[in-house]
């Protein structure tokens, strides 16, 4: 398994040259230094403040490497891969540091999100798998379907407007770190995080688990005269692990790049909003950072993935 | 079963109970704390470098100036801030004037503990005359990159002292390891700022320059201690100064979470605070205004010579979107608030506040920003341009009499904008609300004959017998601005001249500047003090963009024109400059390097438990003089915000309702 883990974080390291190589070219087909400068220091700068802005962020280097030895492409790569994220473009703040702060705010919507949203997925999908060809099953794919059709946006703006404004339940948007409190901003973008992804993960479960009710295991647990529940709970649930693995064990890592949407829209200064940011302003040296570690955390998912199959199932082996 | 029902309902019973919208878990009504918004997190609160309204909400709330402007006047008026006057130009005998300010005695800063490093134990000290001469030394400091040298560079030896700076950084490696005022020292200071004692400084410009007094009504010129800017370096877990301002201004800064929530304090050194019986004219509310203003409740006998400021706290809160932000305001939680888009029907009908609006006692104040936006016409160009002559003219007056500012406004900006008629905004000196510029009427006959007599008959162009094709150039691709820029392409059509919008990125664009490739674009600006000159200097040829690199993209140069500028900045708001400035404006008129199209206007919506509000225009956070009636609003607040819980058991119902049956038919089945 050891030769496994270290073959695929190699082939990963290669994935995520390449997410590095392919955002420089992105970003700077539709941005320039001067662009970033702009943003930066206003549109009333004057050119030579630009100009120095440049000289001081090291963006009057030239692009590519056969330009000039000392080049920007140089840079990137340099400073990706010895983790040295340097200063925001937009502000100059340490990027590490901003990181440091963001990630625990993050966590504190995401983490939620997704302990909620997964216990009450596999819940609901087992209940309805449960009354299976009832109208419960019948009227629960229905409103799941309905659920997973609707963009995560109108949730946002109808959960601001119903909740907040009409009902007046929870604030409309804000923060305050303040353990006392905090539950009272974060309720909302967590009921709203988790109305929105439940729809798609209770039909899928679902499937999974109307599959594994049909399998001879069961059956042959039934006629053994195990109850139903405990059909459902002890047999099917474990049965029906390894494609709910895939899609959980996945997401893990990325709970640490916070929620784009949910951040910007209810005022949670994580990195998602903090992302968000770095695209408005042009802040390349934040986007790149939080672009690669993205790339590595997804390199990083794939990898526990695969490992965890092993583990909730013996016949699966690493090789 | 039934207890843990019970059990249930209850632990819902009391989650639902503790639901609030309040946002301010920790608000304190006995207090006078104003909430504010802000969307976008201040770059930088370093005054030599901040630029941005954002940054400016802050710094003008911490940073005193040498000189303020009056609360009520307009036309804007100066008045004196921690100087004792407003300073009168001293004209020399070998061309340069002299500016001589003097200090209020007794000034300190706000405490911190970066003040330690003059002497142990000491939180604070005296402002002086020395904290100006550090901070105009640090506009010069290449390093520094300060975004408005060129303004200062009117004083005597400022540009000679960077060169001096940058050439000793450069000899000496070590050099920039020294402390900066160390380096300021032996790079031999400023020759034109001398400070003649504790509170005297004297400023020397090479030539005349009356707007500089503008520009020390600014933060960029508000003291600051070398103290500071040597302490908050960033290091050992030290804040930066770009972070960590300090001065002695009416607040200090409480709280610096910039992604969040920012908080200021009243500060309690602040002179206004400490000397009350010096009544200096920026520390005391004031007893004249303009007409109407004793009407609007903004003067009166209980207001004039009160002592500033009233509000205790200000909270800046982030809010990225504007929708949420515009409902906490409807909710009670902002005070102030501008109007969205998409509520602006709901806001203002007929011009006025809904009575919707009116009932929860709302107050909406429209003010004109001292800003224009325009459309230039780059007079470099072959076709529309100076090489074209008087046919290149007779098009840009044709093309100009076919836009209709107006109806623009109208639609895109719902009505908030006054139509220009030239450059200058209304609350500027030369503005006249009754001068009707003959090209910026509708007419298109007018317009038609324009173009027949400029050789393009029905916009046909003789050369290719096509109508004559030219280009809107843009760096904006939203649809939203596209679909604004096809106003003015189908008004043009209408008098048979076909401009295609040539939407590139940023870049592209300013590629397409740089080699002068550009035909029209629509470009903006707003004042940074209020003076004519501030936007007359727009057209200049020393601001030309094709050679200089300067903000006139229009690349207008006219001999005359700039002659009559030069005898228009130097002189004071007299007679003589209003008749300088008609002929710059019919000068204008004429050669049309620009279409002017609007003077922005903006509508604010005010809780009426927010006293004597007059909005500004320009930059300038005014919050020292507003006041706040904190019962009123706990009132209101809580009868706005009584939380609606019937919903709630509704839907407990309802799926207790519905999975109720096929629970108890499954139980029922297995019995």
């Amino acid at each position: 398994m050891l030769a496994f883990v270290v073959r695929r974080l190699f082939y990963g390291f290669f994935v995520v040259l390449g997410v590095l190589f392919l955002l420089f070219i992105l970003f700077f087909a539709v941005a320039s230094p001067d662009d970033i400068a702009r943003r930066a220091l206003g549109e009333k700068a004057l050119p030579q403040a630009l100009e120095v802005w440049k000289v001081n962020h090291g963006y009057d280097k030239p692009l590519w490497p056969w330009q000039a030895r000392d080049n920007l492409l140089a840079d990137h790569f340099r400073s990706m891969l010895s983790f040295d994220f340097g200063r925001s473009d937009a502000d100059d703040v340490p990027i590490a540091r901003r990181l440091r702060q963001g990630a625990g705010v993050s966590l504190s919507l995401t983490v939620p999100i997704f302990v909620l949203g997964l216990g009450l997925a596999v819940l609901l999908s087992l209940f309805v798998a449960f009354f299976r060809e009832t109208y419960i099953d019948t009227s629960g794919v229905f409103l799941c379907v309905l659920a997973m059709s609707v963009s995560i946006l109108l949730y946002i703006v109808g959960a601001q407007y119903l909740v907040a404004k009409l009902l007046r339940w929870f604030p409309i948007s804000g923060y305050d770190p303040d353990l006392r409190v905090v539950a009272r901003f974060l309720a909302m973008p967590v009921l709203v995080g988790v109305l929105s992804g439940v729809g798609g993960d209770v039909r899928f479960y679902r499937t999974v688990f109307v599959e594994e009710t049909s399998r001879d295991y069961v059956r042959t647990a039934r006629s053994k005269g195990a109850g139903e529940l405990r059909v459902m709970i002890f047999h099917v649930l474990r049965n029906g692990m390894i494609p709910i693995l895939t899609r959980v064990v996945l997401a893990i890592p990325f709970l640490f790049m916070g929620a784009l949407l949910l951040e910007s829209f209810f005022g949670i200064p994580g990195l998602g909003s903090m992302t968000v940011d770095a695209i408005n302003n042009n802040d390349f040296a934040t986007l790149r950072v939080m672009v690669f570690i993205g790339s590595l955390l997804f390199v990083l998912g794939q990898v526990i993935t695969d490992v965890s199959y092993s583990l909730v199932d013996p016949r699966v082996r690493l090789e | 079963m039934a207890r843990r029902v019970v059990w249930l309902l209850a632990a819902i019973g009391v989650v639902v109970s503790g639901c609030t919208n309040d946002p301010y878990p920790d608000a304190d009504d006995a207090h006078k704390v104003y909430y504010t918004a802000f969307s976008e997190a201040p770059r930088t609160l370093d005054p030599a470098v901040a630029y941005t309204t954002s940054s400016h909400a802050i710094t003008g709330n911490i940073l005193d100036t040498l000189l303020e402007y009056h609360y009520l006047k307009r036309p804007y008026q100066l008045i004196p801030g921690i100087a004792e006057a407003v300073p009168k130009a001293e004209p020399q005998p070998d061309g340069s004037v002299v500016y001589r300010f003097r200090l209020r005695p007794g000034l300190v800063y706000q405490d911190d503990p970066c003040f330690a490093l003059g002497g142990r134990g000491r939180r604070s000290r005296e402002v002086v005359a020395d904290d100006i001469a550090f901070e105009l030394m640090r506009l010069a400091d290449p390093l520094v990159n300060s975004p408005v040298t060129d303004p200062f560079s009117n004083i005597r030896g400022f540009a000679a002292f960077a060169g001096r700076l940058g050439a000793l950084r450069k000899q000496q490696p070590d050099f920039q390891q020294r402390p900066l005022r160390l380096q300021y020292a032996a790079a031999g200071g400023i020759e034109g700022v001398e400070v003649a004692g504790p509170h005297a400084l004297r400023v020397v410009l090479s030539a005349p320059y009356p707007q500089i007094l503008y520009w020390f009504a600014m933060e960029f010129t508000s003291p600051v201690p070398w103290e500071a800017v040597a302490y908050y370096d960033g290091d050992g877990g030290r804040d930066r100064f770009e972070d960590h301002p300090v001065g002695s201004g009416p607040y200090h800064l409480a709280q610096y979470e910039k992604q969040f929530r920012i908080v200021l304090e009243a500060n309690p050194t602040w002179y206004g605070v400490q000397h009350p019986e010096w009544a200096a004219p920026g520390a005391v509310y004031p007893s004249e205004g303009e007409a109407g203003d004793a009407r609007a409740g903004l003067l009166g006998p209980g207001l004039s010579g009160r002592s500033l400021p009233f509000i205790e706290r200000i909270e800046f809160h982030r809010e990225k979107e504007s929708i949420p932000r515009f409902n906490k305001f409807l909710q009670g939680y902002y005070d102030a608030q501008g109007i969205i888009k998409e509520s602006f029907d709901k806001v203002i009908q007929n011009d006025r506040l809904s009575p919707e609006m009116q009932a929860r006692g709302i107050v909406l104040k429209k003010s004109v920003s001292p800003g224009v936006m325009y459309l230039g016409f780059n007079m470099t160009d072959p076709v529309i341009g100076d090489p074209a002559g008087a046919r290149g003219r007779k098009l840009r007056q044709a093309m100009s009499l076919a836009i209709d500012s107006k109806a623009w406004v109208d639609i895109f900006l719902n009505g908030r904008g006054v139509p220009a008629q030239s450059p200058i905004p209304p609350g500027i000196f030369g503005y006249e609300p009754a001068y009707q510029n003959p090209y910026r009427q509708v007419d298109l006959p007018r317009a038609r004959a324009l173009l027949r007599a400029a050789g393009y008959r029905d916009g046909i162009d003789p050369g290719t017998g096509r109508p004559l094709q030219l280009h809107f150039d843009t760096y904006a691709t939203s649809s939203q601005q596209l679909l604004e820029y096809q106003f003015f392409v189908k008004a043009w059509r209408e008098i048979g001249v076909d401009v295609r919008i040539d939407a590139t990125s940023y870049n592209q664009f300013q590629q397409k500047v740089a080699n002068q490739a550009y035909q029209i674009f629509m470009w903006g600006w707003q004042a940074d003090y209020p003076d004519p000159e501030n936007f007359f200097f727009l057209l200049t040829c020393a601001m030309r963009r094709s050679t200089n690199g300067g903000p006139n993209t229009a690349n207008f140069c006219n001999p005359r024109y700039d002659a009559l500028f030069n005898e228009m900045r130097v002189r004071g708001n007299d007679a003589r400059r209003l008749v300088v400035i008609r002929k710059m404006r019919a000068l204008l008129e004429n050669e049309r390097p620009w279409i002017e199209l609007f003077h922005g206007e903006d509508y604010t919506l005010y809780h009426g438990w927010l006293r004597h509000v007059k909005p500004f225009g320009m930059s300038v956070p005014m919050l020292k003089y507003r006041d706040l009636d904190v019962r009123e609003r706990a009132r209101l607040r809580a009868a706005w915000n009584q939380p609606v819980l019937w919903p709630a058991w509704v839907l407990l119902a309802l799926v207790v309702g519905v999975t109720l049956p096929a629970v108890l038919t499954f139980f029922r089945e297995r019995q």
